[in-house]
């Protein structure tokens, strides 16, 4: 009984993976709050919704996934990007809108999508890159690719048609998808206690027929442990599964949100189950690095950081000659 | 050369497709051994199997965003939907996800795809089976619109349409299923974007889409018999749309008259009738130009009702005349 | 309630009246029937009554403004009432009935028929298709002066090309180059070929009498002295007396008898060369004797019949036409006759005649007979009331008494104001003046 938590991992990682892990949370942590600066400056236009609170559901779940399983994402959807893979200076170019950026300046925060490392894209539309996961899904089973596609979206989501018109097919067809709702408590303002008359809303896999779990998104261990369990039986021809991550954003819904619709005492709650500094925990406990080595790894996701401002700021802007480009094929 | 019709045209080119490019599926509602709702897809299952003649549940924006999916992760799907209006409910996933996510994405991916889908009115399928909603399509950059009148440019631009790199709409019009034309059985392509001119004439041009196409054909053989030469212009493809021939039709015979189910408020007709207005025709134009749409109600069940919610040949022959002076 | 006054339509044709005075002021009481105000329409002046009773409220329009009809121009009605201070827009009565009619709501489609109606009477344009537009441009042809066969006289291509067809000047091509390379405007070319076709020679003709135009300006002299008093007297005549021309033949082969024989008898007394003028001043004066209404004047809406006989003789002068008097014409002998004209020629051609000389004159002569003429209408010298014109002698065949022969023959024009003289009693005159220099032993009687 007195092993520590990393023990209960049941995936096979090295020292030097966990601590990429680790600073790829920082990675999210710190890049999401430079966003937030930089919007609340007025130096990135548009909108944008940040996933500070939530690193665990994404790093973790991309942790057990190979290179060529595949993400759909959602408009909160940084985070996912960073952790399958995606070079912050291209991210944080897109958002200056620069050339350089993944979609060349031309998607902005809600469209990153990194095609080449398996990431079909974040989606503005709640609920609408569910279907999409279903698809690509087809194609690894039609094309006998083998590949798994981890579908993320919110609570929000799981109240859209495509949502159940989606599960269902991938039921039916017996798909290789992974089912991720990272429940995050509110979908914009409304609470889901509000939305959803069940306690869980994994509950929701059983009237499609396939296995879903609930379990507690800012621990990294479990996200990695359900993820990787539903990935193998989605590798193994046993089709879907839904995973329920209960986390929580730090932040507003977007830029303009004042959160009048919760307390700061539940913020300063959640807020002390931070999904870093718990991860940190374990990874000291079981003589991963020490402190110092985690503030050194802190430091230099803090560095990368700043230097992808650079990069992105450093990058040239579209013209007029790119307004039409990309339209057609 | 051999005659089939319309139906056997679109069902032949998906085949054959099938059968030389394994990327390409088909999936829909009752596609399978019911051979889909019109029938289209009869005897595919059998050929072809389940796997690549999926049945789908009734989930029309499932399906589509499945086919988006798909399309992007390197399958080339043929989405039948079993009535044209059925699109209401997929249009989140062809009109927010398929026509966007290659611009979005700064040019990485593509959505290769094709929705076939039955349209327009004649069947007594009444109100929410009967409409004919192309403009919608036309008017979002990234999708493809295409609208064949007949046997031959249903096979070809259906090929062509498959080929294509991008989602295309493909609107087959119930009351063509069972028209004959002559259609070559080796697989051809007909090149999106390329009008064709089904009648030349000189003193007035009908464009017209779809089954318009056939009632200004019968229209312009009584307007013959009057000696007025009636050129008839099928556009073929909406999106991209042929603005060449179709101007040069005009300039021509310096009169033109735009034909089409849809709804005239808003419908395609008024597009072409602005490019006309803007283009280098518009010095030749000898007369207002005309359009003849849908009444602006839903289509009715009764079939009298029914006949005169759309244009018929009388109305195209008064509106030539009346275009030409001679009403 | 205030009734409008509108600007009547007081004719068929009438579009616009002119204001000429208003005959009540704002602020007068006004009865039924009342005079309110006057207007010149295309056809008249006349005072407008008043069909209301009341007081005129308002004026809207000065004296000299040209208004529309059926626009309001003023109101009448209880003192205080309030009006707009601007006219409103126009409307005749039939509108305003329609309007007060109970009636259904319009359609859509009416209602959008009328504002298209009330656009086109906005833009006030030509109605014509991009088409004829484009021809009428490439024609140099202004779209104003083509008729439309369209609806609502919309024009056409093919209406520009039945005009352009209509100013299609022929030419050929070489004929169409000269044009072009000296910028002529080939219309003003006239052509001598088939059908009017412009031809080498046309242009080199054109281009020739444009050259002594440019070198040899036409000479320009303003109407003044004589020439202008011409002028303004045959204006005058010309346009103010119907005139009515009669002519006759006369045979003259026994004036020219008498004049043989009284030529050197005449010389003798007065050095003066006896001329057929002096036998026909002679005959129309002793003719005017019997006639005494051809003999007279129009002055001042009166007929005078003159007692005297003066006979007027056109003289030609330099630069215009003097008509010296013969007074009392009846009453000398050819001889005299003969010595009176032509020492007044004389004094007209150097300009000495006195001005009893130059008035008075009731029937005047004016005689061509000198020149290759052989009639014409001569305009009468007012106040006189007629004029003879007197054409050449010229050997004619004739039929006298059944056979052919040839005869000295003579026209005599006879001018006549209609006013005061009708066509029998000249006809008389000139048919007895006829018989008379046919047989001019008369005169001894």
């Amino acid at each position: 009984m007195s092993k520590n938590r990393l023990e209960d991992l049941q995936v096979e990682f090295s020292h030097d993976k966990l601590k990429e892990l680790y600073k790829t949370m920082w990675d999210i942590r710190f890049f999401e709050e430079k966003v937030d600066e930089f919007f609340a400056k007025g130096m990135i236009h548009g909108t944008t919704h940040l996933c500070v609170g939530q690193e665990a559901s994404a790093v973790g779940s991309c942790a057990v996934l190979q290179e060529e399983d595949k993400i759909t994402s959602t408009h909160r959807g940084h985070g996912h990007c960073i952790a399958k893979g995606a070079e912050v200076d291209r991210m944080m170019a897109e958002l200056f809108g620069r050339t350089t950026g993944y979609c060349k300046g031309k998607g902005g925060s809600m469209h990153i999508a990194d095609v080449d490392k398996g990431n079909l894209g974040a989606n503005g539309i709640v609920g609408g890159g569910i279907p999409l996961a279903v698809g690509s899904a087809l194609t690894s089973y039609m094309k006998k690719l083998n590949y798994v596609t981890v579908c993320y979206f919110g609570d929000g989501a799981t109240n859209e048609g495509s949502f159940h018109e989606a599960l269902n097919l991938a039921a039916v067809w017996n798909l290789p998808v992974v089912f991720i709702c990272e429940n995050n408590q509110y979908g914009m303002s409304g609470p889901v206690k509000d939305m959803v008359k069940i306690e869980n809303i994994s509950e929701r896999a059983k009237s499609y027929g396939f296995p879903g779990v609930t379990i507690d998104g800012n621990d990294m261990i479990e996200v990695m442990n359900a993820t990787n369990e539903a990935v193998e039986r989605a590798r193994s021809d046993q089709g879907p599964t839904l995973i329920e991550m209960k986390t929580y954003r730090w932040k507003g819904h977007s830029k303009s949100d004042a959160r009048l619709y919760r307390t700061r005492e539940e913020e300063n709650e959640w807020k002390e189950k931070d999904p870093i500094k718990r991860f940190k925990d374990v990874l000291i406990e079981a003589n991963v690095f020490s402190e110092e080595d985690a503030e050194a790894i802190k430091q230099a996701a803090k560095q990368d950081i700043e230097n992808s401002v650079t990069f992105a700021q450093n990058s040239p802007m579209p013209t007029e000659d790119d307004l039409l480009t990309d339209v057609y094929a | 050369m051999r005659v089939i019709t319309y139906l056997e045209a679109v069902r032949e080119a998906m085949q054959q497709e099938m059968r030389q490019n394994d990327d390409v599926y088909i999936l829909g509602e009752d596609i399978g051994l019911y051979g889909g709702a019109f029938g289209v897809t009869r005897g595919m299952i059998e050929e072809f199997g389940p796997e690549r003649v999926r049945n789908t549940p009734i989930s029309e924006s499932g399906i589509a965003g499945a086919a988006v999916g798909s399309a992007l992760t390197g399958m080339r799907p043929i989405l039948e939907l079993q009535f044209s209006d059925f699109i209401t409910i997929a249009t989140d996933q062809m009109v927010n996800q398929a026509a966007k996510l290659r611009y979005m994405y700064g040019g990485k991916g593509n959505v290769p795809m094709v929705l076939r889908t039955p349209s327009g009115s004649g069947t007594g399928a009444a109100a929410q089976h009967s409409q004919s909603l192309e403009a919608w399509m036309t008017h979002i950059p990234g999708l493809k619109v295409i609208q064949p009148s007949t046997a031959y440019d249903a096979k070809g631009l259906l090929k062509a349409a498959i080929d294509d790199a991008n989602p295309v709409v493909f609107y087959e019009h119930k009351l063509l299923y069972g028209t004959k034309s002559e259609v070559p059985e080796d697989l051809y392509s007909i090149p999106i974007g390329v009008a064709d001119v089904k009648r030349e004439g000189t003193d007035i041009t009908i464009v017209a889409t779809a089954v318009m196409v056939h009632k200004s054909l019968e229209a312009a053989k009584e307007l013959e018999k009057e000696g007025i030469s009636v050129e008839v212009v099928d556009p073929r493809t909406l999106v991209p749309l042929d603005e060449e021939t179709i101007v040069k039709s005009v300039a021509k015979t310096g009169h033109l008259v735009v034909v089409h189910e849809a709804v005239k408020r808003g419908g395609y007709g008024g597009e072409i009738a602005s490019m006309i207005a803007e283009s280098e025709a518009f010095d030749y134009l000898d007369a207002p130009i005309k359009r003849l749409g849908g009444v602006a109600a839903p289509i009715p069940y009764n079939p009298e009702l029914e006949k005169l919610a759309v244009p018929q040949v009388p109305d195209i022959i008064k509106a030539v005349k009346e275009t030409l002076n001679k009403a | 309630m205030a009734k409008e006054i509108f600007m009547p339509k007081l004719s068929s044709t009438m579009e616009v009246g002119t204001l000429l005075q208003w005959l009540k002021e704002e602020g007068d009481p006004v009865q039924v029937g009342d005079p309110l105000f006057e207007i010149m329409t295309d056809k008249i002046n006349i005072e407008v009554e008043s069909y209301e009773e009341g007081v005129l409220l308002k004026k809207y329009y000065e004296v000299d403004d040209e208004v529309p009809i059926n626009t309001i121009i003023g109101y009448i009605g209880e003192a205080g009432e309030t009006v707009p201070d601007e006219p409103p827009a126009s409307e005749g009565e039939e509108v305003q009935e329609e309007v007060d009619s109970p009636k259904a709501e319009k359609t859509t489609m009416e209602q959008e028929q009328e504002e298209l109606e009330e656009v086109e009477g906005q833009v006030g344009k030509v109605r014509a298709t991009p088409a004829a537009r484009r021809v009428a441009r490439e024609n140099d042809l202004s779209l104003e002066t083509i008729s439309g066969s369209g609806p609502k006289g919309r024009i056409h291509e093919q209406d520009v090309l039945d005009a352009v067809k209509e100013n299609a000047v022929l030419i050929t091509p070489l004929a169409e180059k000269m044009a072009k390379d000296h910028q002529l405007d080939v219309r003003k070319i006239e052509g001598t070929g088939i059908r009017g076709k412009i031809e080498k020679s046309d242009v080199e003709r054109y281009l020739s009498s444009q050259k002594v135009r440019e070198e040899e300006p036409a000479e320009r002299v303003k109407l003044k002295g004589l020439r202008k008093a011409v002028a303004d007297k045959m204006l005058e005549s010309a346009r103010s007396i119907p005139h009515v021309t009669l002519t006759t033949e006369v045979d003259m082969t026994k004036v020219i008898d008498i004049r043989k024989n009284l030529l050197p008898i005449v010389e003798n007394e007065t050095g003066y060369r006896l001329s057929f003028t002096e036998i026909i001043i002679k005959s129309t004066a002793h003719t005017l004797t019997k006639h005494r209404n051809i003999n007279a004047s129009l002055i001042d809406n009166e007929i005078v019949y003159n007692k005297a006989v003066n006979i007027g003789l056109a003289v030609a002068v330099d630069n215009g036409l003097i008509v010296p008097s013969i007074h009392d014409a009846d009453k000398k002998g050819l001889a005299e006759l003969t010595a009176v004209s032509k020492t007044l020629g004389k004094k007209a051609r150097d300009s000495k005649l006195t001005p009893a000389e130059m008035t008075g004159s009731t029937f005047t002569i004016s005689n061509l007979g000198m020149y290759a003429i052989d009639g014409f209408t001569p305009i009468i010298n007012p106040p006189e009331t007629a004029i003879l014109g007197v054409g050449r002698i010229t050997e004619k065949p004739v039929v006298v008494d059944g056979n052919i022969t040839v005869r000295p023959m003579m026209v005599l024009s006879l001018s006549f104001d209609h006013r005061a003289i009708d066509g029998a009693p000249a006809a008389a005159f000139l048919t007895e003046l006829k018989e008379t220099l046919e047989n001019p032993y008369s005169l001894f009687v």
